[in-house]
């Protein structure tokens, strides 16, 4: 196991557009994208904080963006109660999807990006297929009780958590539902690599690791300070260690196996709460947004090789 | 390299230059700058041929030069002769702003302020004041004199009202020989100002005044004859200024003339620089125009002025004249002057000043400044502002803190009744204090009443300190009675909060006995019904009838409720600070302990759609044959308004049936379903009990089908609303067979009477059917004959026409309609009941549910009592569960008793008629020529009913006919 480097600032992009909502990576990590609370998306070069192209749209704040397999398309979630799939090129909205009776909190695509996935306030899971022109949802789930906070998916399965303490994977393949209840409402859902795990974050400023497989609980991350908020969490691209938001402006590095805090990355002393982060899904690299900005954040090592 | 290595480096190093380059140019000498006008030519060349450059290169204006000047002149059009200006001989860059003759836009004379003007001019505006130095004319210049703004000045304007006309002089009228004198003088000054500039001589001046008087004595002689009183006005004339001199030059010396190139005055000047010796000469040359003067041609930019060689002098500017005749006190009185301002003169009349004029005021007179406030916003002065705020907040009604508690009982008009309740417990304890009960426990009590932030005062009123109080011995038992005390006391003050409104409040002030009552009643504090009833009795007077009483015990009741102090009314809204912030503590306190996270696996099938599979790529689960789950989303794929429009119908609230059934009518319903039979005739029955039997009957399959365990407290509710609460959770696709069988009753009728026999009231009924059967002689089975039941329903004889209609004895046991009532509907009738239209159906129902409807909750006017179509609707219920019956059992006897029915009522068509209600009459008659052979009995029915009716009796006529023709 390669040892911990600590992770440096290595781009702050001032994104103009109000409260950064959330920040994503594309699907190789060459691109990243904000959600801004001007009701814009962002692309960005993560590298240089060059802004490729703007967004607009949405008729409320943006919540949630996932860019899909080729890169050449779009899906954001916004408030509104809408999804819109974009074309990056064009900057144009493809498709607006509404069914959504609350604001759409997360979206996703699933491998191929022909199926977006969205969760939002109204409780609902909804499954758009993106291929056809659809305009209503493919599958509703709706055993939430409470808002969807984020949603993923992998080859046969969705997992979705909400802020009634569950998260429900729905399996495709074998077309059962299942429902692990933590207990405590739940802010945010990250997969591991070997899709074997799941990383929750919780409300009660924990993050916990739960066995796909089994349901159990593996192993609890404590540190950061969720508060209110809707904070979200990472697991590095080497499966080793996780990353969390804190509402005190800071992240948390842990790993993965020792549950302990390896690097409290201090980004601002003047306040803001570190709510959305997105890892790298190949280097050791993260992006975090706290208030106007967005945070790039990696280690040496890796800049270094790149260049190399 | 080493010692380079120690220097000290300040500034920043010069590049260094490399051995081939040539050291850069020495900064150029200013001979060597060349000025470029804006075409980018150089300006300044050839100082002699020009000195500057003019247009394109010397070629004026245009590459090409001058364009020659048309001419044009015919004999129709003489060509004027053509003006021109010297701007026409000039280039735009002389007009420019560094050219000779700039020219812009500006505001003119008239228009522009004073020290604007001055600033550009650059002379003063009162040229009056100054005197001309070097102006070619003395006093005003000629062309400022002809170009003379068109509005005069305020001086001139009053020289005119005063008599003064343009060209005239200022000052006293004189006689002919004082004016000849005056112009002489004038016109010496005149001529001194002219050759000697204003640095005059005084002395000279003064000395050629007296020379001008001695000139003039000459002349006075000639003009003696001349009247005296004859007077003119002055002349006017330039009046003689005096300049200081600032310099030391010699006397009217004036260096060399700085005037501008081109000036006027550079010829003018000339003479006083240059000594002309040949005076005649300066007049000849005076006529003759030069061609060439000034500095004007040949001088360069950088190059100075030459010396003006052409400028003359001659010897009339010179004095010549010796004698100095200027008496000695003129010297002294010109010395005495010098301390005066030059310009001005000392003023030789001594007047003394005046005292200003004083104005006796009043003693009490106050001087105000009203300009104090210049509006309403600037602030007022402290005492005043403080008084208005004064009066404001009391008006306000915020100074009440600053009054005592009876002065605002006063403001608010209340009598002080109660006194405070501490003072009067108090008072009591005093009183033990005096009977010096040995227990503190009173003492104490009323010190817990009395808490003052030192200590406590005692009963007797004087102060204790804490300190010697709180030794006070308080044993456990002391503390226990204590607290009892306190809780006595905590229950009085609760009841006050009640209880005081009657001081605050009075619902009743009109009638003051009345309000004693109630105040009387508020303090009894009464909850029993009863006992407030015997209370209020007492203090009522016996005057009161006993409806008033009920009246004002009621207003009692709801006053108090009412008219409860606010206190009172929001005690139990609001917790103090101190409990909120405690529970939130222990709110605080408990999330501390740490929840032992437990996960809960909970599985459950769920279908993935097709498309979501396919687009997974994934089989579908169990080959797709999973039972769908979820089917909310079926038939509804869009959120559509008309979605949440249903569930809004679908509200119980909504099926409510306005009828009131009475909780306890689930089991006597049969009784009085029978009862009703009888009161046919009684208008005020309601028809809304009968309504539910029917209900039942056709909702029942349904009900015992969905709503298998039915909540208890539903059981009054009417079968309908039981169909309602099970289907609201259904999909529409389900709740149509709710829709069903509330439109569509008939459909299952004949399966009603199976289920319906299992409920308790139906057994009854059926026992009673059966009952009637065996008095008929019919088989004795659960079938019985529609007649048999009909029979039932009424008992009397025949009356009015329908006794003349069953007068035939020989008629033999036909389940025929032997009663009169209007109502009863034949079997025949209810045989078809089955094949009613939908139209006749919905129609049906309309009437159920207006049957429904109690009387009061109808719109519109009343219906007449004999069209009340309830008693139908009941035996219709019972009617559509017999026809079954009939069917199966008596066909033939159908058969025969139809027969029957027919044959009488054919003849008595007319007497039916005249006996129906005038409200059917229309209607009977519009069939009456279809139904004059058949039986027409039922005509009374309500008129949807006649349709249904005329096709029976068709039906039937048809029967008839076979039957005829079997005959």
């Amino acid at each position: 196991m390669p040892a911990f480097l600590n992770f440096n600032c290595s781009k702050t992009i001032d994104c103009k557009q109000g409260a950064v909502r959330a920040v994503r990576y594309n699907v190789d990590g060459s691109y990243c994208l904000s959600c801004g609370s001007d009701k814009k998306i962002k692309l960005w070069n993560p590298v240089s904080g060059l802004l490729l192209k703007t967004y607009g749209g949405h008729a409320d704040e943006v919540t949630d963006v996932a860019g899909s397999c080729d890169s050449s398309y779009i899906v954001s979630s916004s408030l509104d109660k809408s999804i819109i799939y974009w074309d990056v090129a064009t900057g144009a909205p493809v498709r607006r999807l509404r069914s959504h009776a609350g604001g759409v909190r997360c979206v996703c695509f699933n491998e191929d990006s022909s199926i977006a996935i969205s969760g939002g306030r109204d409780n609902a899971i909804m499954c758009w297929d993106i291929r056809t022109r659809r305009l209503d949802p493919v599958q509703v789930m709706k055993d939430a009780k409470d808002c969807i906070t984020a949603v993923l998916t992998n080859d046969h399965k969705i997992f979705a958590s909400s802020l009634d303490g569950c998260v429900r994977h729905y399996d495709i393949r074998v077309g059962e539902l299942t429902c692990d209840e933590v207990g405590q409402p739940i802010t945010y859902l990250a997969q591991t690599k070997d899709e074997q795990c799941l990383l929750v974050g919780c409300q009660d400023n924990t993050l916990r690791l739960l066995d796909c497989e089994s349901g159990g609980l593996l192993s609890e991350y404590k540190g950061h300070q969720s508060a209110d908020y809707h904070i979200e969490c990472g697991i590095l691209a080497d499966d080793a260690h996780l990353v969390s938001g804190s509402s005190d402006g800071d992240a948390y590095v842990w790993d993965l196996l020792e549950t302990k805090v390896l690097q409290r990355i201090r980004i601002s002393d003047n306040g803001g709460v570190l709510h959305s982060l997105a890892t790298h899904p190949k280097r050791q690299e993260m992006l975090f947004a706290r208030r106007r900005d967005m945070y790039v954040f990696s280690t040496d090592l890796q800049i270094e090789e790149e260049q190399l | 390299m080493d010692e380079e290595n120690h220097l000290h480096r300040f500034g920043t190093p010069l590049e260094p230059l490399e051995k081939d380059e040539v050291p850069a140019k020495k900064p150029l000498a200013i001979e060597d700058q060349i000025v470029k006008d804006e075409n980018g030519k150089r300006r300044f060349h050839g100082a002699f041929t020009g000195g500057f450059s003019a247009g394109f290169w010397n070629t004026v204006g245009s590459l090409e030069g001058w364009t020659p000047q048309n001419f044009k002149s015919s004999r129709g059009e003489k060509a004027s002769k053509v003006q021109q200006r010297p701007e026409d001989f000039m280039d735009n860059e002389d007009l420019g702003e560094f050219g000779i003759a700039p020219q812009g836009i500006r505001t003119r004379d008239d228009f522009s302020k004073e020290s604007e003007q001055e600033q550009r001019t650059g002379q003063r505006k009162r040229k009056l004041m100054q005197p001309q130095v070097a102006g070619p004319i003395p006093g005003v210049p000629v062309l400022e004199q002809l170009l003379r703004p068109v509005r005069d000045k305020v001086a001139v304007r009053i020289l005119k009202s005063m008599g003064w006309k343009p060209g005239q002089g200022v000052g006293p009228r004189q006689t002919r020989k004082e004016k000849r004198l005056a112009m002489a003088r004038n016109k010496r000054e005149q001529y001194l100002l002219d050759h000697y500039g204003n640095e005059g001589l005084p002395s000279s001046t003064k000395q050629q005044h007296s020379e001008d008087a001695a000139d003039d004595e000459d002349n006075d002689d000639e003009d003696e004859d001349e009247d005296e009183d004859i007077t003119f006005a002055p002349d006017d004339y330039e009046p003689m200024f005096y300049t200081p001199k600032e310099n030391r030059f010699g006397m009217s010396y004036s260096g060399l003339s700085r005037a501008p190139v081109l000036s006027k005055s550079s010829t003018t000047a000339a003479p006083m620089q240059h000594i002309n010796l040949f005076g005649q000469m300066d007049t000849a040359a005076k006529q003759k125009p030069f061609s060439i003067r000034g500095q004007a041609f040949g001088v360069g930019a950088f190059e100075e002025e030459d010396e003006d060689i052409y400028a003359k002098d001659d010897m009339t500017r010179y004095d010549f004249s010796l004698a100095d005749k200027q008496p000695q006190q003129k010297k002294a009185q010109y010395v005495q002057q010098r301390h005066v301002i030059d310009g001005f003169s000392e003023d030789k009349s001594n007047i003394t000043h005046n005292k200003p004029f004083v104005i006796d005021l009043p003693r009490d007179f106050k001087p105000r400044n009203w300009l104090q406030r210049r509006s309403r916003f600037t602030p007022l002065d402290a005492e005043r502002a403080r008084k208005i705020a004064e009066a404001d907040y009391k008006k306000a009604g915020l100074g009440r803190h600053d009054l005592n508690p009876e002065q605002r009982a006063q403001l608010l008009g209340e009598s002080q009744v109660k006194k405070n309740p501490f003072k009067t417990t108090n008072s009591v304890s005093t009183q033990e204090q005096q009977e010096r009960s040995k227990s503190l426990l009173e003492l104490i009590s009323a010190k817990s009443n009395n808490f003052t932030k030192g200590g406590l005062i005692t009963t007797a009123g004087e102060e204790l300190p804490a300190t010697t109080v709180a030794p006070v011995e308080l044993s456990k038992e002391l503390q226990e009675s204590n607290a009892a005390l306190q809780a006595q006391a905590a229950s009085k003050t609760k009841n006050l909060a009640s209880s005081q409104p009657s001081s605050g409040f009075k619902p009743f002030l009109a009638d003051e006995a009345k309000q004693q009552r109630y105040e009387k009643f508020l303090a009894a504090n009464l909850k029993d019904d009863k006992e407030i009833t015997e209370f209020l009795a007492e203090l009522q007077p016996v005057t009161l009838s006993l409806w008033d009483r009920e009246m004002e015990k009621k207003e009692f009741m709801q006053a108090s409720k009412i008219y409860r102090p606010l206190a009172g009314l929001m005690l139990d809204r609001f917790v103090s600070e101190a409990t909120v912030q405690e529970g939130n503590a222990k709110q605080e306190v408990q999330p501390e302990e740490k929840l032992k996270i437990v996960m809960k696996r909970t599985k459950a099938m769920w279908k993935p759609s097709a498309l979501l599979c396919k687009r997974y790529n994934i089989a579908e689960p169990f080959g797709g044959a999973l039972p769908e789950v979820e089917n909310t989303l079926k038939g509804k794929a869009k959120m559509s308004i008309f979605d949440y429009l249903e569930t809004s119908v679908n509200t119980k609230a909504n099926f409510q049936t306005p009828t009131i059934i009475p909780k306890h009518i689930e089991l006597p319903k049969q009784h009085q379903g029978q009862q009703q039979r009888e009161q046919v005739t009684l208008p005020t029955s309601k028809p809304a009990p009968t309504a539910p039997v029917e209900e039942a009957e056709v909702k029942a399959p349904l009900e015992s089908a969905s709503s298998t365990a039915t909540n208890p407290t539903f059981v009054s509710k009417t079968p309908l609303e039981h169909a309602v609460d099970a289907a609201r959770d259904k999909p529409i696709s389900e709740k149509i067979d709710l829709f069903k069988s509330i439109f569509d009753d008939s459909d299952e009728e004949t399966e009603a009477p199976a289920v319906a026999q299992g409920q308790p009231p139906e057994l009854e009924r059926d026992a009673k059917i059966r009952e009637m059967q065996a008095a008929l002689g019919l088989p004795c089975t659960t079938a019985t004959s529609a007649a048999a039941v009909n029979l039932l329903r009424n008992n009397s004889p025949p009356r009015g026409l329908f006794a003349a209609l069953f007068k035939p004895p020989e008629e033999m046991v036909k389940p025929t309609e032997p009663a009169p009532t209007k109502f009863a509907p034949i079997p025949g009738n209810k045989l078809k009941i089955a094949y009613k239209s939908r139209e006749e159906r919905l129609r049906n129902d309309r009437e159920l549910a207006m049957a429904e409807v109690p009387q009061e909750d109808l719109y519109g006017p009343k219906l007449p009592s004999q069209l009340k179509p309830t008693e139908v609707q009941a035996e219709a219920s019972i009617d559509a569960k017999l026809q079954q019956l009939w069917q199966e059992h008596a066909p033939k006897k159908r058969k025969a008793e139809q027969w029957v029915e027919r044959t009488l009522s054919s003849s008595e068509d007319s007497d039916e008629d005249s006996t129906d209600s005038s409200s059917d009459d229309s209607d009977v008659k519009a069939k009456k020529s279809k139904s004059k052979k058949s039986s027409s009995k039922k005509s009374k029915k309500s008129k949807q009913k006649s349709k249904k009716k005329s096709k029976k009796g068709e039906k039937s006529k048809h029967k008839s006919k076979k039957k005829k023709s079997k005959h």
